[in-house]
């Protein structure tokens, strides 16, 4: 039982502790599997945390990214009531996490901003086999932008979903959230899902700067079939498309202020996606794996239209032979992104679409059999912007018991510039005359006027480079758990805004001041311009460390408790200043409840605690709870209660994103009835 | 490219050579499947008990999956009956003494016929196999590999007719035949 939870993803051979048949199913017959090796997280040399499809229904969590508040490490901010920032060992921006976010294995990186859209990410949570996060370097293995980490969320085989399952929910800024799911075999080759989804949110009950109009109206639709031919051969195909209608606050230039204003907005996106995956069983010790996808998103708002799409093509394979396993795979993606010109954002390199191509490798040896193992790999993968990148990777696993594992890596990650920074010209925020100039004219209109501000995407950045040192150790005791993790990243050719005021472009408009012309100084100054340049020169040190202790004391009781400390500090050249994030000290501490009462209740408790200077709020502290009562076989019902003891809380109010204004998060309540037939 | 290809036809190469030496992977599908034949015996209700009341005894008559389960299942029981696991030979005496009988896919063709020979009509004997065609021929339970996770397709008519009853917690993970 212990296992279970610190390794619900697959067990090595002999790890076969409890043969619940619902483990069994979980468990993948090879150590080797499709995606990447599945083995056992306990025996991962990484940072990873798993979080599973139990965990995900008992706690009453409506969305992926609420789901994902349960995850020690992980920074999951709320900046509304439909928009999020999320990262690991970092500081989370809206549009910036150098995190590799995935679907079973589909990325959802978007180019233009290097995030993603966490507000119209829709996976039915009913349909989730488990997430992995994995904190830290993840690029060697799955893609280039994973510095901080990857999330992979993994759906289930529809063979696990024949059936008809439906749910409603209601609550007190949910109008209506509803989900409906049929199932069944497709003769005896396969099986088949479709599902679609329903949701009307209200707005927040207060604003930071403007009265909130946070609401939310979501359609989706979906399915994915399985087959099977025979034990060697398997497959996939999946789809869905999303309507999202959410109203934003935001602020943008838009006149001859040139200064920020404020302005209320829906935002209108359709996103969707079809994959399909091909996977052969070669022998007992290989497999292959082929997977094309494609994605398309498009978001229409009054300032700001944009599309972005792309293909994808990964191949895979792995195999053991004797100490020795090995993985390799080639990728190929191709993405086109049409950002129409607005009034506060034009391109200047035109890129309108984007290549990336590469491969990996990785071997495992048995240094010592069963004790301990090596793992060296690479990726090198080409790109556009700055050519080709190398991601190598060294890690140490030493299994001194079968109970103990002690583990250690160095690896080399990379990000490649988004767009925004490689080609993007964006009006910001105007700067003031009396701030830009050693001297004050005391002339209101000329000291008060706002000059024109670029901020520049520039053509010559270059790719971050991460250097990461970790350890690891992990305890697993008949009841309780351990998993300790720790890490010191060194990274380079960070990118920063280089302040440039350009002085001299003052001396026209000050010679026609001091000559006493002000209506044709104020003229001039029309004419004057403030470039930011985004340039990559800066270093930036980020280290911590993640403790994750479970405790089992029997069946109908489970407990976790976690802390984590993550610091973020640049080392800026002179007139630079940070582009993503400031220097600052994240500590969370979490604690995690499931208690099964009389077999048809649940009860699922998780505490917060968030202390950090990175996102200029108070500290703040949540507990959210959840009753589930199984009535029937059939039917269940839940109320949770969200962000309780938090009261109206800011989770996020960082103001120099040009976009993005925040509301206060509320607490609230939720009511649900599910039916599974 | 052509230099690519050369070296991917290499590596594919060098790699069927030595599959078939890893044993570790088909212990680990093995040990899957015992557990599951471990789950099909909690959950299945024999009617005639008569038939061993002091053990649960699950056989084979392939020596690989025999070794593999005995280790899984060592000190496991059924009903407060400690399980046997029996490596057989195909004879009708001591068939009949197993509750569970597993015919890996190496098996099949001896197993049919024998079948063939002896009119043998399973009774009291629960039959999972691993191979395209064994609930037609009279079997119970198949395992198939889907997305490389172990699943299993019941035939509870088939079963019902042998004398056993299938709990719909097995029933309604597996996928269900009609015949």
């Amino acid at each position: 039982m212990p296992l279970v939870i610190l390794s619900p993803m697959t067990y090595a051979a002999g790890s076969l502790d409890d043969l619940d048949l619902e483990s069994l199913m979980a468990m993948d017959i090879q150590v080797t599997s499709a995606m990447k090796r599945s083995q056992s997280a306990f025996d991962t040399a990484t940072s990873i945390y798993v979080l599973s499809k139990e965990r995900i229904t008992h706690s009453g969590a409506t969305s992926i990214p609420e789901a994902l508040k349960m995850v020690p490490g992980l920074v999951v901010r709320q900046l509304d009531n439909n928009q999020w920032a999320i990262s690991a060992r970092g500081v989370a921006s809206r549009f910036s996490s150098k995190m590799l976010v995935m679907i079973d294995g589909q990325s959802l990186y978007t180019p233009q901003f290097s995030a993603v859209y966490w507000e119209t990410l829709n996976v039915p949570l009913y349909d989730i086999e488990r997430i992995e996060v994995i904190r830290g370097q993840g690029g060697q293995l799955w893609s280039s932008n994973a510095n901080n980490g990857v999330i992979n969320i993994i759906t289930k085989n529809s063979l696990d979903t024949r059936g008809l399952y439906a749910d409603a929910a209601s609550g007190s800024q949910v109008n209506i959230d509803a989900n409906i799911r049929y199932g069944n075999d497709i003769s005896d080759i396969g099986s088949y899902r479709v599902y679609g989804h329903v949701k009307d949110g209200d707005a927040s009950e207060k604003g930071l700067v403007l009265e909130p109009n946070d609401v939310t109206q979501q359609y989706s639709f979906g399915g994915r079939m399985d087959f099977s031919t025979s034990d060697h051969w398997s497959g996939f195909v999946q789809g869905d498309i999303t309507e999202s209608k959410l109203g934003q606050n935001y602020r943008g230039v838009i006149d001859d202020t040139n200064r920020n204003i404020t302005f209320t907005d829906k935002l209108e996106r359709t996103d969707s996606r079809v994959m399909a995956r091909l996977e052969n069983r070669m022998s007992d010790s290989a497999n292959q794996m082929l997977q094309v996808s494609w994605l398309n998103q498009s978001g229409s708002q009054t300032y700001l239209q944009e599309e972005f799409e792309s293909f994808d093509v990964d191949y895979q394979m792995n195999f053991i032979y004797q100490a020795l396993q090995l993985d390799w795979g080639l990728n190929y993606r191709y993405s086109t992104i049409s950002f129409e010109d607005s009034l506060f954002l034009h391109s200047d390199k035109e890129f309108d679409n984007l290549q990336q191509y590469g491969g990996f490798i990785q071997a495992q040896f048995a240094l010592i059999p069963e004790e301990l193992d090596l793992v060296l790999g690479t990726r090198a993968e080409h790109n556009d912007l700055t050519d080709w990148e190398y991601q190598p990777l060294a890690r140490l696993l030493w299994k001194p018991q079968d109970n103990q594992v002690l583990w250690s890596a160095v690896s080399q990650s990379v990000r490649i510039p988004s767009l925004i920074e490689f080609n993007d010209n964006y009006a910001i925020n105007g700067q003031k005359v009396s701030e830009v100039l050693p001297f004050s004219t005391g002339i209101e209109a000329i000291d008060e006027y706002h000059i024109k501000t670029y901020l520049n995407g520039n053509d010559d950045v270059e790719a971050e480079t991460s250097l990461s040192y970790e350890l690891g150790y992990r305890l697993s005791q008949q009841s309780w758990n351990l998993d300790v993790s720790l890490y010191h990243t060194e990274t380079e050719d960070v990118a920063v805004i280089d302040i440039n005021p350009n002085v001299e472009q003052f001396y026209p408009a000050l010679a026609l001041f001091q000559s006493g012309q002000l209506q044709q100084a104020l003229q001039a100054l029309t004419q004057t311009t403030i470039q930011f340049d985004i340039v990559s020169t800066a270093d930036l040190t980020t280290q911590g460390g993640d403790i994750v202790l479970s405790w089992v004391p029997a069946d109908m009781f489970n407990a976790e408790l976690g802390y984590s400390y993550n610091t973020f500090e640049y080392d800026l050249p002179e007139n630079t200043f940070p582009a993503i994030g400031r220097d600052s000290t994240t500590r969370q501490i979490f604690a995690k409840a499931d208690v099964h009462l009389f077999d048809s209740h649940n009860i699922f408790a998780t505490v917060r605690v968030e202390n950090s200077d990175a996102y200029l709020t108070e500290n703040y502290t949540l507990l959210d709870l959840t009753w589930n009562w199984a009535v029937s076989q059939h039917w269940g019902v839940s109320v949770t209660g969200k962000n309780l003891f938090a009261g109206s809380h800011l989770e996020y109010a960082n103001r120099q994103e040009t976009y993005t204004i925040p509301n206060y998060i509320d607490e609230s309540v939720l009511f649900k009835v599910t039916a599974n037939f | 490219m052509h230099k690519i290809t050369q070296l991917l036809h290499v590596l594919l190469f060098s790699f069927l050579l030595f599959t078939s030496q890893s044993a570790a992977a088909a212990e680990q599908e093995y040990a899957l499947k015992a557990g599951f034949l471990y789950n099909f015996a909690r959950y299945g209700e024999w009617h005639d008990s008569a038939l061993s009341p002091d053990k649960f005894v699950i056989c084979s008559p392939d020596a690989s999956f025999t070794e593999t389960a005995k280790s899984v299942l060592n000190q496991r029981s059924v009903d407060k009956r400690p399980i046997t696991i029996r490596h057989i030979q195909f004879e009708l005496e001591q068939v009949n003494q197993c509750q569970l009988l597993f015919i890996s896919s190496a098996s099949l063709s001896d197993w049919l016929s024998w079948q063939k020979q002896q009119d043998y009509i399973a009774e009291n004997t629960m039959v999972v196999g691993e191979s395209k065609g064994l609930i037609e021929a009279g079997g119970h339970i198949r395992f198939f590999i889907a997305s490389g996770k172990v699943r299993f397709e019941v035939s509870p008519q088939q079963l019902q007719q042998s004398g056993i009853t299938m709990s719909s917690k097995v029933l309604r993970l597996g996928r269900v035949l009609e015949r």
